[in-house]
């Protein structure tokens, strides 16, 4: 998908939350994938970090919690383990249509800062 | 350090943007299909086509999106219809915030049938919600039969699929039925349509498609 789209939103998203903690310095910020929400997490790490190159959150990371989906047979029942990267929903004991529910989450799920208390606030 | 639990939607913006397109369009009682297939599958020919048999008894509009040239919205509106290209500049995929900026310009307003021509992309367009009613493939049939599987979740999230150019098949490798057989895998509710825009073969069916679903939503009001 539009990794690079992708970046440039949880960064935007993420400042928000830096800005309204000032002074306040990003740390992390942790985002949920869904393994079928079409985004590749190598790519979206590199593309995070081209977005905050340079900017005042470099050297922030970017935590992926990779979320797979649930699935189960209703012909059969059975509840197999999805493929890595397989879309076909089709059961592989059976071969009937699966019913799968979850793996397309895309959150911003937590943002860390640092928060630095010594900070002299100007009077 | 200073944990926030913020759990935001990514795409909370875009889905946003599009919630307020859906219930402008629910309001004007407007039409909105999103067509999304790979580059030179016919998305605009397909348009013409369906202009020529429709628009003396429907207003029809277009939303064009390339990454660069007027070229596509300049066909349509020589047909009669008022199209807008937005010029994505490199992008991928339409986002609703561009649908949003089309619609502010006010000439698509009337339309009863608005088409949505996203961006020659099989990939990235599926994943922005623009406010329409329901998403459109097509595939034709010099691209190959084993495109659903290859590119699943369009085909799993669209509810029409239209395979275009159907007049090629005797000169093209293509089963038809494993194509069929593959979207009703991925989609078993989904629509598949056969149409030629060039012979005409199938248009009739596609065009009632769009009448039914806008006598639909407007009985849904």
């Amino acid at each position: 998908m539009h990794e690079l789209g992708l970046a440039t939103e949880i960064h935007r998203r993420a400042r928000v939350h830096v800005e309204a903690n000032a002074p306040a310095r990003l740390a992390r910020v942790v985002v949920a994938v869904g393994e079928l929400s079409a985004v590749e997490p190598d790519l979206l790490r590199f593309a995070w970090q081209a977005v905050t190159e340079g900017s005042a959150d470099d050297g922030a990371v970017l935590e992926i919690d990779w979320c797979v989906a649930r699935q189960q047979c209703m012909s059969c029942g059975e509840t197999p383990a999805r493929a890595t990267g397989a879309w076909l929903p089709l059961c592989p004991r059976c071969g009937e249509p699966l019913r799968v529910e979850g793996g397309t989450e895309l959150d911003l799920v937590r943002v860390i800062l640092t928060i630095d208390e010594h900070v002299e606030m100007s009077p | 350090m200073t944990e926030l639990d913020v759990r935001e939607r990514v795409l909370a913006a875009n889905e946003s943007a599009a919630r307020t397109l859906r219930e402008r369009f629910r309001a004007a009682g407007t039409l909105v299909v999103n067509l999304i297939s790979s580059p030179g599958s016919g998305k605009t020919t397909l348009l013409e086509a369906t202009i020529a048999l429709l628009s003396a008894r429907l207003k029809l509009g277009a939303i064009d999106g390339d990454i660069a040239t007027e070229r596509d919205a300049d066909r349509l509106r020589r047909l009669g219809i008022p199209a807008h290209q937005v010029l994505t500049g490199g992008a991928c995929h339409l986002d609703a915030r561009q649908v949003q900026g089309a619609m502010d310009r006010g000439a698509l307003d009337d339309a009863e049938i608005l088409f949505i021509e996203n961006v020659g992309n099989l990939i990235c367009p599926t994943s922005y919600d623009l406010g329409e009613d329901f998403k459109i493939v097509l595939l034709s049939t010099a691209e190959g039969d084993d495109k659903p599987f290859k590119y699943p979740a369009i085909f799993a999230r669209a509810a029409v699929c239209v395979i275009t150019k159907t007049d090629l098949l005797p000169y093209v490798s293509f089963d038809l039925g494993a194509v069929a057989r593959q979207v009703a895998t991925l989609n078993p509710a989904a629509l598949l349509l056969r149409v030629s825009a060039r012979t005409g073969v199938g248009m009739d069916e596609w065009c009632a498609l769009l009448e039914d679903a806008l006598a639909r939503k407007r009985a849904e009001g």
